[in-house]
């Protein structure tokens, strides 16, 4: 169908502009991996689990 | 064979953009309905700064006993980043995006950042008051994790609105502008009003587990909010995604934005009236309770007072400049309204009237409505459209800067004056030399003021751009190649 090289199946985006939106996600997900392991170890101060 | 390619790419076509978060055009004119729509991140800039400057501010000193200097160090925090809300505006200027966007990653990035802070900053607090097993921790991981919590909140703040006024104003006409900041300042105050009330009804009976659930529940109803706010406002723009990258420094931009005629003269307006306005926010309660003998349901009301003024401020000035009224004349007017109210505050002090006090909090929120109003709305009109963001950053740098100094000083200022041997001898005392130091601010910002209001220049921030001399060489703005 979508036989241009530069276009991402199936999402009509180009390569450029699909890097970018993953990049978004990527980038996403690193803030809140590191905000939740920040509020875990601060939870784990105030009432420590594991012993 | 079914052709499930073909099946898939009709359906993602007849999909069309519906459930994507940018919009289909560019349009003219952009609905109300939108507008108010975008203006609804505002409301999540004023619940964080009721949450951290009224409801924390008194929940960590009240509740987790933590010591007040130490409170005020770690509010004072997010007004570190106050300066780089120009640099925000400027990178969001000349964002390169193969999406073609430069606001919207922006506004979803402060509205992490405030997400993050706000997630990570219950439990900051409850180590840093030494809460549970935290009795034992070691100091500084309370300390640094607050002061983080704070930081990021604070830098989500200022990212937001500096990027989401830049949004607002590209979105709209000129001649709309006015509607526009009269809307954003609105709602602002809808935001801290109503969040005020709600946080006061839900902490009313203090427990660890509430306040986590309070400042989470924040953090989850920011995300949800601006996401809202933010979905479906900025068109993708093809020629920017494609356009040749042209490196522009900061340094260059700015002094591009720096060299229009007026424009530092009105910052130094905007730092001026907004410090003078501003000192009375914070003592205006403390100044009814002690002097007028208000009880505290009345030193409320003179808040709710304030911010009625405020409200009808706006309401005239979006009216006047929405009419084609000058922006400098509201800003002059605003100013000039502030004095004798501050005057009247003092004056209340003397014959110990607390109608009189009402009154002039009445005029003083009317002035700084007024005041507000004209200088966002001239920093729009002044800023050519390349630079709309720098402008509003800039805008947005001087007016925190100003008002969090003029926070602290006024709280310096009244305890200096109560410390000092002599100082006590009446209750106003220490509030007159404030309140006379604002009048004082006022009067300057008046004085800056006025040669931009007189002569061609005030053309510059009127409606129409088209006769001023200024804008002939640079509205090209950063089109042109840098000096």
């Amino acid at each position: 169908m979508s036989n241009d090289p530069d276009k991402v199946w199936p999402t009509g985006l180009n390569l450029r502009e699909a890097e970018e939106v993953h990049s978004y996600l990527i980038d996403g997900t690193r803030v809140f991996g590191v905000i939740a392991l920040i509020a875990h170890l601060l939870v784990a101060v105030t009432t420590p689990w594991l012993g | 064979m079914f052709d499930y390619k073909r099946f898939a790419l009709g359906r993602i076509a007849s999909f069309g953009t519906r459930y994507m978060p940018f919009a289909d055009v560019a349009s003219e004119a952009v609905p109300l309905s939108r507008l108010l729509r975008l203006a609804l991140f505002q409301v999540t800039v004023g619940m964080a700064l009721v949450l951290m400057v009224g409801t924390l501010n008194r929940v960590m000193i009240v509740e987790l006993r933590v010591p007040a200097s130490l409170v005020a160090v770690m509010l004072a925090l997010p007004l570190v980043f106050a300066p780089f809300r120009a640099l925000i505006g400027f990178r969001s200027d000349t964002f390169r995006s193969a999406l073609g966007l430069r606001r919207l990653p922006y506004i979803w990035k402060g509205t992490m950042l405030q997400f993050g802070g706000f997630a990570i900053m219950p439990f900051a607090l409850l180590v840093l008051s030494g809460y549970g097993e935290a009795v034992d921790a070691p100091r500084w991981i309370g300390l640094s994790a607050a002061a983080l919590s704070f930081l990021l909140v604070g830098a989500g703040v200022h990212m937001v609105q500096t990027v989401g006024l830049a949004l607002a104003t590209d979105l709209v006409a000129e001649a709309d502008q006015p509607r526009v900041v009269g809307l954003m300042y609105v709602m602002l105050l809808v935001g801290m009003i109503v969040s005020a009330f709600a946080y006061g009804a839900l902490l009313e009976t203090y427990t660890p587990g509430r306040l986590i659930q309070v400042i989470q529940g924040s953090a989850v109803l920011t995300v949800a909010i601006n996401g809202i706010a933010m979905w479906k406002q900025e068109a993708r723009n093809r020629s920017r995604a494609t356009a040749p990258v042209q490196e522009f420094s900061f340094l260059d931009s700015w002094a591009r934005l720096a060299g229009r005629t007026g424009m530092i003269r009105l910052l130094a307006v905007i730092g001026l009236g907004t410090a003078g306005f501003g000192m009375a926010d914070v003592l205006l309660e403390p100044f009814g309770g002690q002097v007028l003998a208000m009880t505290v349901a009345q030193t409320t009301r003179l808040t709710v007072v304030l911010a009625l003024g405020s409200l009808l401020g706006f309401g005239l000035a979006s009216r006047w400049l929405g009419r084609g009224g000058r922006a400098m004349d509201a800003v002059c007017l605003g100013a000039v309204i502030g004095i004798p109210a501050f005057g009247l505050v003092l004056a209340s002090a003397l014959i110990l009237s607390a109608p009189l006090l009402v009154a002039a909090t009445l005029l003083a929120g009317f002035g700084a409505g007024l005041f507000g109003h004209g200088t966002l709305t001239a920093t729009m009109r002044a800023a050519p459209r390349e630079q709309i963001g720098l402008s509003l950053g800039a805008w947005g740098a001087v007016q925190a800067t100003a008002a969090g100094l003029a926070i602290a000083t006024g709280g310096v200022i009244r305890d200096l004056v109560l410390a000092a041997p002599a100082g006590g001898t009446t209750a106003a005392s220490p509030y007159v030399p404030v309140f006379a130091l604002e009048g004082g601010l006022l009067f300057l910002a008046v004085l800056v003021a006025l040669p931009l209001r007189r002569g061609g220049l005030a053309t510059a921030f009127g409606p129409a751009r088209a006769g001023a001399a200024d804008d002939t060489g640079t509205d090209c703005g950063l089109a042109a190649p840098g000096p």
